[in-house]
């Protein structure tokens, strides 16, 4: 069974960051609410939390004309040729996904991709991210 | 980089930023930063309304990094107090300012018009004009002001109305829920035609030692969550205290007339819990989220025309908007909670002044054509009448209201302050009067008097040794706020593991070293204070407190005096040693 990052449970959602600063932890190494590969934003009462949604044929990767992005074989996508984001100055890759999941890291010039490592869930308090088996 | 800190001119309408990495070192953060800044910055005797007086808004390190430390302190001089103004806000506005890559934010000079800052970290700041939000809740502003989607961690703080009215207790809104309170930091934005700061942190924080961070960080996290250390504040959030502390008879009441309020139950943290909450409320980092929000519904029309509104509740404001006013409607309660938050006032303070007025009014001190409406216990809806009076002051008697003075010296024994500030909602007994009297910023958080007197039910407190102890607790809190720990925190941040969190960040230094640094740091903010002024043997204590029992039965103004006295001399003794005057 693939093993995958879901949000179970957005109503339970206070928008405490800490999922979203230890992302930014384990991709750069750094914390930062920009750099990391989700996002938590105020939505009404409650709050929005956009994470990568692990596609099994993902549309970011079909958009990508320099295959930069590969699909993973248990879902969602790996950045295996960033040089060639450099260049692409469209960025379709960010307009092909509708969740908004991927982000563009203007330093490096490449989309932030996440890892699919569950440390968000890991440090979730009320258990509103969820990272294991899937049906 | 460690050590920056963004300055904006308001008179200038110019920003720089200079490096004092050595401050950092030194000092730590947070209000150690805030206070060497603070002397350097603010010329002696200067009017708190002048251009002179600065704003400084300083996060410590900890914040954007380990759990539960969000707090930013605010220095600047007090138009309260007259002396040292102080105040910790949480909320999103440390972490912002620390990921727009700034140890602390200093503002100086005053604004031609009125503008609020936009603040993004890049080195520029925008000066934008704010004529459309002028005379907006402090609230709302923040609801404007902030982005749906921003690029980083975003914060807002604002003013309200009375702010810009220079209400002596105004405060500045952070993001919504939190607050710079007590020492009047609204009204000192107000002067400086500043109606809000937006920070927007796009940058990183890095450490060190980031794989010794990364799991002293997962051990902070289980301990905050897995153990019981902090669930009071997560689980009723602190009106858990208000049946606590009218079980030992120390919620004041009806203006500290008792410590024993008949309606507690209604207006408690279990009955807003269970009835009324719709969300608890982080600063970043912190999975506990203390600030509960209610929901205040109603209806405004026939045919069920129905209104909602969001309203953030603590122990503090439903003692002072409550209990202390005898309102028993939690709906009362939550009204006026919601309308000093919009109107940027301090709630505590603005309950203070309502219970002097209302006993004023029944001792024929005062009279309608003061008061304008009747104030009677438990009566929210004057209430709120009388709060808009306070912004908008239509007569002498809502000018000394704005100012907190008693109105013609009238009733002083019954106007609940201390050094000019409202009263917390703790009638313990010795050591919460001497506490909030010692206390560099009269809060009772300063020191925790209150819970000294609670760890001493029935046994009297020597006034010698409640002294020492006080002082040593304020000198380790100077620590933890200088670090930006939230002191709700405390019993997880302990010293060996503060000295252990700095180590991380390559600030090293022993338990003794940091005791040393804490000392230092409460003696430059005495320092300001004496300079300023300020004296022990002056302060007034209001006679109600001698009068009413506490907790601890009758306190004793022999008690009291005494440890002024002792606490006044060894004070003294600490500025001399620890921060002589150059």
């Amino acid at each position: 069974m693939p093993v995958k990052l879901v949000v179970n449970h957005p109503e339970r959602c206070m928008g405490c960051m800490t999922c979203v600063l230890v992302c930014s932890r384990e991709i750069y190494g750094s914390l930062s609410v920009k750099y990391s590969a989700m996002r938590v934003f105020r939505d009404g009462l409650g709050f929005r939390v956009v994470v990568c949604s692990g596609c099994e044929d993902p549309d970011c990767a079909s958009a990508c004309p320099y295959e930069a992005l590969k699909p993973r074989p248990d879902g969602g996508v790996e950045l295996v040729n960033p040089d060639k984001c450099v260049e692409c100055e469209d960025r379709p890759c960010l307009d092909a996904c509708s969740m908004k999941a991927l982000r563009w890291d203007d330093e490096r010039k490449r989309p932030i991709v996440c890892i699919e490592c569950g440390v968000c869930a890991k440090f979730c308090p009320h258990e509103v991210l969820y990272y294991g088996e899937v049906v | 980089m460690m050590g920056d800190i963004l300055f904006v001119s308001l008179t200038e309408g110019m920003s720089w930023v200079e490096n004092r990495r050595e401050l950092i070192e030194e000092y730590i953060g947070g209000s150690g930063l805030a206070i060497n800044l603070l002397h350097e910055l603010c010329p002696e005797g200067v009017d708190p309304f002048s251009p002179e007086n600065p704003i400084i808004l300083a996060p410590g390190p900890f914040i954007g990094l380990y759990p539960v430390c969000s707090k930013t302190i605010a220095m600047f001089k007090s138009p309260l107090t007259g002396n040292l103004g102080e105040s910790h806000a949480g909320g999103g506005l440390g972490a912002a300012l620390r990921f727009a890559g700034y140890d602390a934010l200093v503002v100086l000079g005053a604004s031609p018009k009125p503008v609020w800052l936009d603040i993004r970290g890049d080195g520029e700041v925008g000066f934008k004009g704010s004529s459309s939000v002028q005379g907006m809740s402090a609230v709302e502003t923040v609801a404007v002001l902030k982005e749906p989607e921003p690029d980083g961690l975003q914060s807002v703080v604002a003013v309200g109305p009375a702010g810009e009215k220079f209400v002596y207790y105004a405060n500045a809104v952070v993001d919504g829920y939190n607050f710079f309170g007590r020492t009047g930091l609204g009204a000192v934005m107000g002067a400086k035609n500043l109606k809000a700061i937006r920070v927007t942190g796009c940058g990183r924080i890095g450490v060190e030692d980031l794989d010794g961070y990364k799991s002293l960080f997962e051990r902070i996290y289980e301990e905050v969550v897995k153990t019981g250390k902090m669930r009071k504040y997560h689980d009723l959030g602190t009106p858990q205290n208000v049946l606590t502390l009218n079980s030992i008879k120390a919620l004041p009441t009806r203006n500290f007339k008792s410590g024993f309020f008949e309606h507690a139950e209604k207006i408690s943290g279990e009955y807003f819990a269970d009835n009324l909450l719709i969300r608890k409320n982080p600063c970043p980092l912190c999975p506990i989220g203390c600030k509960h929000v209610a929901m205040l519904r109603g209806f405004f029309a026939d045919e069920h025309e129905v209104e909602v509104v969001e309203a953030g509740y603590d122990y503090e404001p439903v003692y002072a908007l409550g209990s202390n006013l005898g309102i028993d409607d939690p709906a009362g309660v939550l009204k006026l909670c919601l309308l000093c938050d919009s109107y940027g006032l301090d709630a505590m303070m603005t309950g203070t002044m309502l219970a002097w007025a209302t006993e004023a009014y029944e001792r024929n001190l005062v009279g309608l054509e003061e008061t304008l409406v009747e104030p009677r216990w438990g009566d929210a809806d004057g209430y709120v009448e009388m709060v808009k009076h306070i912004v908008d002051m239509p007569n002498e008697f809502y000018v000394s209201m704005a100012q907190g003075r008693a109105y013609r010296g009238l009733g002083e024994d019954f106007l609940m302050t201390i050094g000019g500030v409202g009263l917390a909602g703790y009638h313990t007994g010795l050591a919460f009067v001497v506490g909030t009297a010692i206390g560099a910023r009269h809060s009772h958080v300063s020191n925790a008097g209150y819970s000294l007197d609670q760890r001493h039910l029935g046994e009297p407190l020597d006034p010698v040794k409640t002294v020492e102890t006080l002082v040593e607790e304020e000198t380790w809190r100077c620590i933890l706020e200088s670090c930006g720990v939230c002191l709700f925190a405390r019993r997880v941040y302990d010293i060996n593991l503060v000295a252990e969190a700095l180590a991380k960040l390559g600030l090293r230094r022993s338990v003794e070293e940091l005791k040393e640094t804490g000392r230092r740091i409460y003696a430059l903010k005495y320092r300001f204070k004496f300079r300023e002024g300020f004296g022990l043997k002056n302060l007034k204590i209001p006679a109600r407190l001698f009068e009413t029992p506490s907790a601890n039965g009758r306190i004793e103004p022999d008690d009291v005096k005494k440890a002024l006295e002792v606490a006044e001399h060894r004070i003294k003794e600490l500025v001399e040693r620890y921060a002589p005057a150059v």
